[in-house]
């Protein structure tokens, strides 16, 4: 999961899937603006096949808060 | 890893090598099995990514401007339209005002909107945006003014049009509306007079009328659209109150994929041509093997939907596209299936090619196309055999591909979900074209009879006829400049509304041309556009349609340009030639004509120059020439 979630990040926010870890939030990486971080939960809903609510999505500002919404999904 | 994965990741490595090596057939190739199947918006952004890195080293990639003007938040549809224009050999370059902004954007004359000088302008506005009464209070107007925000409506798309047509000769698209999906009378909606759906579909049908009066105006068919994925599908509740973002994320490629059905047409990318395959395709089973009565076709399941499939192919014969046949099978199986079977909706006669052999498919698809004197790729290629279809993609990537579903019933959406046959105007033409191409062959097997090339020339009996373009003949003309590729010295592309505007110039020259033969009318074929400059006409474009080719039409063409140019007191005649990979036919055109050739750009384009003083050049002598209208040097303004 961690591999998928990865890919979909450096997908939409054009990154290299090798340079996310936990240090990656939306405050650091500047192309991680409100509108790709839409664009980010869509396709991480396309993906897992989930649907996230907007409280869900309000706290998935960072890789690990990510990882920790989607366990919890999983 | 699952295989699937690694698939995927091996056609994204494919895809980021051939975009490396600049390499633009491979990279589309790559591209389109990345988006082919549940392509997701993550995978859309990387594909959006690569290109936008890339685009500076793909120079054959054709600009594309488009400008989004919305009521809600359409940036989301950024990554897949750049993604799905590529596919087709376009550099989508986007401008998005905020959203709610459309009508500023309009009405302001020094907006971003007209600075941006789009190729085309989308205009994508909810129903509930423009006439939000209809919408969310239809109660309580159901006693009163239930028409008033048709009214406002009308007043208002008319004004916007207008004004916007004054600022810009672009395309504009507008969409239609998807009426309310929760009804406020429920099911009683139907039953009283002006029930929300009927008012919408009376807004609908407003739009039409205004898209129909106004060349380079067309309906965006939203309303058809969303219909067919379902509204519950379509919109996405939660981002419209979160993001006013209504679609949702799955269903914005297709609504990129509607706008591309209109980029293809634009930018002369419609295909032309299709070429299917037989077994399996038109019927189920093999006929060499399951014979006559065993192939599947007929009035009961899978036959039905093989007789279903050949009513949609046929209907797309109607509509003008040429339809040819490869297939690997014994022609007289295939003969026997044509004659003798009785639920056969095709017949020999729709067909305009056939290739029935053994050799391998890529030679069938290239014969075809050069006998009926087509591009590659504007044919599509139909089978259901992977083999196949792998070979000619290998063979002719340029060639777009379908390869058919398991299942007979997804044949129809299949072949029709892209509108890879949509253009942008249906003409007498296009009625017609079938029908005319069976005249060429018929006249190519009387070149082959002929002696000598004249003797062809006047057994072919050519009346060849030349008119100002009229407003019948506008939007044909504008076809043939935008998709005539072969015999066109310069290739500039016109839309309906850029040739009107010349047509009403009086230093502007624009002719059509019809050519009738001994087998019939080939209908308008031939197109010029000149400009009288000081003392020169100087030819913009100078285009033919290949139906006929080498019959010495281009000389009339020049001969009756020498003619108006004198007539005018011209002493010169200019042309220019900008080449292309497909304009080789007509690059020599200036120089066969005793042009002399003036200056060589460093691109290529050449200009020429005819001394009408010493060079006038005459019409064949095996053509009747009929030049109607000759006051067309507008003294009285042609009306439009």
């Amino acid at each position: 999961m961690e591999e998928r979630i990865k890919q979909i990040m450096a997908d939409v926010l054009d990154l290299d899937p090798d340079s996310i870890d936990e240090s990656t939030e939306m405050d650091v990486i500047e192309s991680w603006d409100s509108l790709n971080h839409i664009q980010l939960c869509l396709s991480l809903e396309q993906e897992f096949q989930i649907s996230l609510g907007v409280s869900e999505i309000e706290s998935m500002f960072s890789y690990s808060n990510i990882l920790e919404v989607l366990q919890k999904r999983i | 890893m699952t295989n699937e994965v690694q698939t995927k990741q091996s056609t994204r490595q494919t895809f980021l090598g051939a975009l490396d090596a600049g390499s633009l057939v491979k990279a589309q190739l790559a591209g389109r099995s990345l988006v082919s199947e549940n392509c997701n918006a993550a995978q859309f952004s990387f594909i959006c990514n690569a290109i936008v890195k890339a685009a500076p080293k793909m120079l054959s990639l054709k600009p594309l401007k488009v400008a989004l003007l919305s009521s809600f938040s359409i940036e989301f549809i950024h990554d897949s339209l750049v993604a799905l224009g590529f596919l087709e050999g376009l550099h989508v370059e986007i401008y998005q005002a905020g959203f709610g902004q459309f009508r500023q954007e309009i009405l302001n004359p020094r907006s971003g909107l007209y600075a941006f000088k789009p190729d085309v302008v989308i205009m994508a506005v909810e129903g509930k945006d423009w006439m939000p009464t209809l919408y969310r209070d239809y109660l309580d107007i159901i006693d009163g003014e239930l028409d008033r925000d048709l009214v406002e409506f009308r007043k208002d798309i008319l004004n916007l049009v207008r004004i916007f047509r004054e600022q810009l000769g672009s395309t504009l698209l507008i969409h239609n509306f998807f009426p309310p999906v929760w009804r406020q009378l429920g099911i009683l909606d139907g039953h009283v007079n002006q029930g929300q759906a009927e008012l919408l579909n009376e807004a609908n049908r407003l739009l039409c009328g205004l898209c129909r009066e106004t060349q380079g105006v067309f309906v965006l068919d939203y309303a058809g659209l969303v219909s067919r994925f379902g509204a519950k599908q379509w919109y996405d509740d939660r981002m419209i109150y979160y993001a006013r973002l209504p679609i949702s994320q799955p269903m914005l490629p297709q609504l990129a994929r509607e706008y591309m059905k209109f980029f293809r047409g634009l930018a002369g990318k419609s295909k032309k041509c299709l070429v299917v395959d037989l077994d399996n395709t038109l019927w189920g089973g093999v006929v060499g093997e399951d014979g006559l009565d065993g192939i599947k076709l007929g009035p009961d399941y899978p036959g039905n939907a093989y007789v279903a499939f050949q009513e949609a192919i046929l209907n797309l014969h109607k509509r003008g596209v040429i339809l040819a046949i490869a297939s690997k099978n014994n022609p007289a199986d295939v003969d026997e299936v044509f004659s003798k079977h009785p639920h056969m909706v095709l017949k020999k006669k729709h067909f305009a090619q056939e290739q029935i052999h053994w050799r391998p498919k890529s030679e069938s698809v290239k014969e075809i196309a050069a006998r009926l004197n087509i591009g590659l790729e504007h044919v599509l290629f139909v089978d259901d055999s992977p083999v196949e279809c792998h070979q000619v993609a290998r063979a002719l990537p340029m060639v777009t591909i379908i390869r058919l579903p398991e299942q007979p019933e997804r044949f129809i959406c299949a072949l029709l979900e892209e509108g890879l046959f949509d253009g942008l105007s249906f003409s007498q033409e296009d009625r017609n074209r079938a029908e005319l191409y069976r005249q060429v062959e018929q006249a190519e097997q009387l070149r082959g009879r002929s002696a000598s090339l004249e003797d062809f020339y006047r057994e072919l009996e050519m009346e060849v006829s030349f008119h100002p373009v009229q407003a019948n003949s506008v939007s044909r003309a504008a076809q043939l400049s935008q998709k005539t590729n072969q015999f066109n010295v310069t290739t500039i592309r016109y839309s309906d509304s850029e040739i009107a505007a010349r047509a009403k110039d009086h230093d502007w020259l624009v002719t059509t041309i019809r050519v009738k033969d001994r087998f019939g009318d080939n209908g308008i074929v031939a197109l010029t556009l000149a400009r009288f400059c000081s003392d020169e006409l100087d030819i913009d474009t100078l285009l033919m349609s290949c139906r006929v080719f080498g019959r010495t039409v281009e000389t009339a063409m020049l001969a009756y340009l020498c003619d108006r140019a004198r007539r005018r007191g011209a002493l010169r005649i200019r042309g220019k030639i900008i080449p292309t990979s497909k304009n080789g036919p007509s690059q020599d055109l200036y120089e066969t004509h005793g042009f002399q050739r003036v200056s060589v750009g460093s691109n290529g384009e050449s200009v020429w120059l005819l001394d009408l003083s010493i060079g006038a050049i005459a019409y064949p002598k095996w053509l009747r020439i009929v030049a109607e209208n000759p006051q067309v040097d507008k003294e009285s303004p042609v009306t439009l």
